[in-house]
């Protein structure tokens, strides 16, 4: 297959854009340790434009700069990079599929060993977490919930979640086929929400980076979902291959719902299980 | 040899059947023949026997004729009786000889014939003659003689038997002939059978000598064409046959129909194994890779290329895509326009064209051992749609045969329609690629919106919190303005005085250092001096005062020097000496130093400990003391009348903030109250300033250096806590100190900063009322601003519940409706549009809790409103009937209230906030 640049960004981004950029990400990888260099150059640039905007820098070389010189700066820069939007039980639809086409296969196992890719602050580790509670398989599983930004693994692990967004998530709560009532698993205060910790009994948050990172078990289920979007085509076969080798045989790949397979070379290799949802099946 | 011969099947056949008609033929002549002679024989004997019989009966008449011619003649005499003798004997010896002659080979009849002959004759001339001449001579003596003696009748039976024994022989002989033709008839007969079966034979013989010869080709023709369609299209195979037939021309003929369908079999395999080769390949690079090396391989190509039409620019190009046997970049031609060179004209013809007449100088192919020049060069066309859409160039060191330019004839035609497929198809993919590339930009555009509208919506709050902060702080600035305005007039006025009491300052501190020191030194020495009571003519009252008059100049003298010392506090130089102290002896110490003071101001001191005080406090005892001590006698300064109230309590655990516990666990507070002038509220932070009082009116009335509180603070800061003050003028002073134990000394920048922290608080305290720990505080004003005044409606049947639920929500600030069931709910909203938030039960009387819902929902349009639904044990049906009735969300019984009240928060809480 061909590669080839989206539009959009042959468009916008003009030859000292670029190198710009390119200067900037090699400097913030040496300097931290954080791979962005071959992530979407669209996003990465709007994501420079507006911390550009916000802090009145005029060209991105003085980001460049302010990031080699001010460790806050560059701390603030590698946020703006971690897009973390997520929602508990995100496309109710793809959950109940789980729940109905996954599940029935995972509970003839021993046990079940699921990786959560770039799980951001958490909210579907909890929700996987919940499902399987529900299934009664939580004591048989464990969730590897990793991401490559600590801060928001911290986050994660306190499961602690906007109060104002529970409305939100009841609904894809019940969407995804809860079968319980979905306060049982959490209790409030005047802002958050906290979830039950006996949900965390299971889950092992990791730092972890898909990008220079490798596979470090092998799993029934990888969940990788809208993380991809944001690396550059070549970046997003070198993960898929990574997920691949992290598979079991017969084990599951779930992508987001603007996510596929289809142009990946690993797709002989995986079939549909729930071609809407997103969820493919290692072959033997 | 004979097999060149070419004999044909009619032939053959025709052969046969000569060869069996001759035989046939030749046995009919024969049987002829043997049947011929066999009736001639036959007739030969019945006519020879006949004949002799005739012969013999003729012989015989002709003797008897004479003999009874002889007797008639000789009875009557008549001459004419002599006639038929005359005519035998004229005419016996004809018919004997005739006869003689017939037995001319049987000499024993020849001889029985003399014999006859002898005795006829005999009788002739002894009988007949004689008689026939004695009657004509009328001798009738000697006729009757004669007639006594009768020769003749000798003779004649003689003859008689001879004959007999002459026929008996020829009849035996007649037999014996026929017998013998009997036997040849017999064997002529079995001849014929033999003939019969000899010519069936040999007919035999010949029809399956033709026979077997034909079908013999034919079964081979049929068994080669058989195994053939057995092996299903092993078309290598041919047709041998032997026989130069017309079997032979339909073996040439069928192996010559062999030999194309083995040709078109190789082009179609070829075809459909290079088809199948570019089977799902989806890339024209690949596909025009796989191409050439099929088609290479198929027609022995040692050189080829491939190009492919691309339109770029307002120009069109064949773009070289794929080379064979081309390793380096040797390569001719990258691309070429149309019409440019052969290849260009191959494109503008759309036709093969074929070369084989190469210069010398052409383009070597390469092997590993050297170079050979191409003999010979195809350009074929890939035409799609007639239009060339690409071309293949193929070079061989032999030629091209005619079958191998067929399979490239057919192939490309075909080929165009898949290199167009490939092209769509990477034109597909590259669009879906493309459109992927798109939905997944769009949604990370949607998240990083998200994101931005989130960083958005932080920024707004912040904005909305800076713009109310901004507000109160105009408004400040205004009042400050204001203020300032008055300080400004203030400040005019003193800064004359500033000058004054710069000059106070340094003569006080000149007063303080020289002249104070001289009397109290003199105090000191002579209040000691009567302490000691040497003469003893002191009360014990008296010495007591004495003593307090030391102990007072003493602590003034400290005084003194810490108000130097002031300086070095200031620049943090000064040391604390962190130790135990016995707080229980505070009091005594306090009521000792200043209870004649009180007493003599007739000023109540009291002085209370609360129980829970420790007694072992760590902190330093003479700042300590020193603090206590300069509030207690400023509390007595200003106190006119009334009491001055020192209290010691400990701060209890729930009083302490996080902070405060970091730091230790056991506080003081020290409070000391009076009853005196008070201080006005803007005073408040300037009484603490060094050298300041309320107004120069208090300096005069009461004198004092102002220095006590500005020290105080100083101190209780250092001690790691801290001094606050309520006052109200003319209603007295209350100052509290708040010191913590510390065993280990001070952090001095945590403690700093707390203090800092906790004086900016209680000095607002007026106006704020908080709490020491703020995040309760919050916490508890935000819980009552989420549930405060909101209007729950609980529809439930049961008294209890709706009792139990009531109590819990309106404990928490909730307006609580109550419904029975569904159709009041229905009223209750009606009636009330307020209601936040709708607890629902689902079993109820006349109208349940799904009915309710749905109407809610459906005919009351009241999509937003939350309603909770209470489901009884979380039955998964009970679950889906509600959320299909449109339950925001569910609660099962019995009711966890923690649970209730975090689905009442999280139903409660406004979505955007």
């Amino acid at each position: 297959m061909e590669q080839f640049q989206p539009l959009d960004q042959k468009i916008q981004l003009n030859k000292q854009t670029n190198l710009e950029i390119d200067l900037l990400l090699e400097a913030i990888y040496r300097l931290s340790g954080y791979d962005f260099r071959q992530y979407n150059r669209s996003s990465i640039s709007r994501r420079i434009f507006n911390r550009m905007r916000i802090n009145s820098i005029p060209t991105i070389s003085r980001v460049q700069e302010k990031a080699v010189h001010d460790k806050e700066f560059l701390e603030q820069l590698l946020n703006d990079f971690s897009i973390n939007v997520t929602e508990m039980f995100r496309n109710p639809s793809f959950f109940k599929a789980f729940r109905e086409k996954v599940i029935p296969i995972l509970r003839e196992y021993q046990e079940i060993r699921i990786w959560h890719a770039g799980c951001a602050t958490g909210e579907e580790v909890y929700s996987m977490a919940i499902l399987l509670q529900e299934e009664g398989l939580i004591d048989k599983a464990a969730i590897y919930a990793t991401d490559m930004n600590e801060q928001v693994l911290k986050k994660a692990k306190k499961g602690a979640f906007p109060i104002h967004k529970m409305q939100a998530y009841t609904k894809n709560y019940m969407l995804a086929g809860g079968t319980h009532a979905f306060s049982e698993y959490y209790k409030t205060d005047y802002q958050y929400a906290y979830f039950h910790p006996t949900l965390l009994k299971n889950i092992i948050f990791a730092q972890h980076n898909l990008v220079t990172d490798q596979s470090f078990n092998e799993f029934h289920v990888v969940l990788c979902r809208n993380v991809l979007i944001y690396f550059s085509p070549k970046l997003q076969s070198q993960v898929h291959h990574l997920f691949y080798e992290s598979l079991s045989d017969k084990g599951f790949l779930c992508l987001g719902d603007k996510e596929t397979l289809r142009f990946e070379e690993v797709i002989s290799k995986y079939r549909e299980i729930v071609g809407n949802e997103r969820i493919y099946q290692k072959n033997d | 040899m004979l097999n060149k011969l070419k004999l044909g099947i009619r032939s053959k056949i025709t052969l046969g059947y000569i060869v069996i008609i001759l035989c046939l033929l030749a046995s009919v002549v024969i049987l002829n023949n043997q049947i011929t002679s066999l009736q001639k024989e036959r007739n030969f004997i019945i006519k020879y026997d006949s004949n002799v019989k005739t012969l013999t009966n003729d012989i015989e008449k002709y003797i008897l004729d004479m003999e009874s011619s002889q007797r008639a003649f000789i009875i009557t005499g008549e001459p004419s009786y002599l006639e038929p003798y005359e005519n035998a004997d004229e005419n016996w010896k004809i018919d004997f000889n005739e006869l003689y002659q017939q037995m001319k080979d049987k000499t024993s009849q020849q001889e029985k014939l003399k014999e006859i002959e002898e005795t006829i004759e005999h009788w002739i001339e002894t009988t007949g003659k004689p008689t026939i001449q004695y009657k004509k001579d009328n001798n009738t003596e000697a006729l009757t003689e004669f007639f006594k003696v009768d020769n003749g009748r000798q003779d004649m039976e003689k003859m008689r038997k001879l004959f007999d024994s002459f026929r008996a022989t020829e009849n035996a002989y007649t037999q014996v002939k026929a017998s013998q033709l009997d036997k040849q008839n017999s064997q002529l007969t079995s001849g014929l059978f033999g003939i019969l079966i000899f010519v069936s034979v040999i007919a035999i013989v010949i029809a399956s000598g033709i026979s077997r010869s034909i079908v013999k080709t034919i079964t081979e023709v049929t068994q080669t064409i058989q195994e053939m369609a057995a092996t299903k299209g092993d078309f290598k195979r041919r047709i041998h046959v032997n026989t130069n037939d017309e079997i032979n021309e339909l073996a040439d003929a069928t192996n010559i129909l062999l030999e194309s369908v083995e040709k078109r079999e190789w082009l179609q395999t070829n075809i459909a194994d290079i088809v199948t080769k570019y089977q799902g390949i989806s890339a024209i690079t690949k596909l025009a890779e796989t191409f050439l090396s099929e088609m290479a391989q198929k027609t022995q190509a040692s050189l080829g290329a491939f190009y492919v039409r691309e339109e770029a620019e307002d120009q069109v190009l064949f773009v070289k895509k794929a080379a064979f046997a081309d390793g380096d970049d040797r390569v001719g031609m990258e691309s070429f326009k149309i019409g440019q060179g052969l290849i260009g004209q191959c494109a503008l013809e759309k036709r093969v064209l074929i070369y084989d007449n190469i210069p010398q100088d052409y383009r070597l192919i390469r092997t590993g051992l050297g170079e050979v020049r191409p003999q010979h060069i195809l350009l074929i066309p890939v035409i799609f749609e007639n239009e060339v859409i690409a071309i293949v160039e193929l070079a061989t060191m032999a030629k091209f045969n005619a079958l191998q330019q067929e399979l490239l004839k057919q192939v490309t035609e075909t080929f165009g329609l898949t290199v167009n497929g490939v092209l769509g198809r990477m034109e597909i993919v590259r669009l879906l690629n493309e459109s992927r590339a798109m939905t997944e930009e769009l949604q990370v555009q949607s998240e990083e919106l998200q994101t931005q509208s989130e960083e958005l919506q932080m920024q707004t709050e912040e904005l909305t919190m800076i713009n109310e902060q901004l507000e109160e702080r105009t408004k400040e600035a205004e009042s400050k303005s204001r203020e300032l305005e008055k300080a400004k007039q203030e400040l005019e006025e003193s800064a004359e005085q500033l000058i004054l009491n710069s000059n106070y300052k340094s003569e006080f501190l000149a007063n303080m250092s020289h002249e104070l020191r001289t009397p109290l030194n003199s105090i000191l020495i002579l209040s000691e001096m009567l302490a000691e009571n040497s003469h003893n003519h002191l009360t014990d009252e008296e010495t007591e005062f004495a003593k307090v008059i030391h102990s007072s100049g003493e602590d003034l003298l400290a005084l003194i020097n810490d108000i130097l010392d002031l300086s070095k506090v200031e620049a943090g130089k000064l040391d604390i000496m962190f130790n135990e102290v016995n707080v229980s002896e505070v009091p005594i110490q306090i009521e000792q130093t200043f209870a004649p003071v009180a007493k003599k101001k007739n000023i109540d001191l009291r002085i209370t400990k609360a129980d829970n005080v420790v007694d072992v406090f760590y902190t330093d005892e003479k700042r300590f003391q020193q603090i206590l001590k300069n509030l207690l006698s400023n509390a007595l300064k200003f106190t006119e009348h009334g009491s001055v109230t020192l209290t010691i309590q400990q701060l209890a655990q729930q009083q302490l903030t996080n902070n405060m516990q970091e730091i230790s666990v056991d506080w003081l507070e020290i409070t000391v109250s009076d009853t005196g002038i008070g201080i006005p509220k803007d005073k408040h932070q300037l009484i603490f300033e060094s050298f300041q009082q309320a107004d120069g009116a208090t300096v005069r009335k009461y004198g004092g250096t102002g220095l006590g509180l500005s020290i105080c603070k100083e101190f209780s800061k250092l001690l790691g806590g801290w001094i606050t003050l309520q006052s109200e003028e003319g209603q007295g002073s209350s100052f509290t100190l708040t010191i913590p134990s510390l065993p280990n000394g001070v952090e001095e920048n945590h403690c700093d900063k707390l203090a800092m922290k906790e004086i900016a608080v209680t000095t607002e305290e007026e106006t704020h009322k908080e709490e020491p720990s703020q995040k309760i505080e919050k916490v508890l004003q935000h819980e009552v601003e989420v549930f405060q005044g909101k209007n729950i409606l609980i529809v439930d049947d049961d008294n209890r519940n709706i009792y139990a639920l009531k109590t819990a929500l309106e404990t928490r600030g909730m307006n609580i409706l109550v419904a029975k069931d569904g159709l009041e709910c229905l009223e209750v909203l009606q009636a009330h549009h307020e209601i936040d938030l709708v607890l629902m039960d689902i079993m109820m009387p006349n109208m349940d809790g799904y009915e309710a819902m749905t109407i809610i929902r459906q005919q009351m349009k009241r999509a937003d409103l939350p309603i909770i639904a209470l489901t009884a044990k979380a039955m998964k049906n009970d679950r889906d009937k509600s959320l299909q009735a449109g339950a925001s969300d569910y609660i099962s019984k019995p009711l966890n209230l923690d649970q209730l009240i975090s689905v009442l928060r999280v139903w409660l809480v406004s979505k955007g906030s």
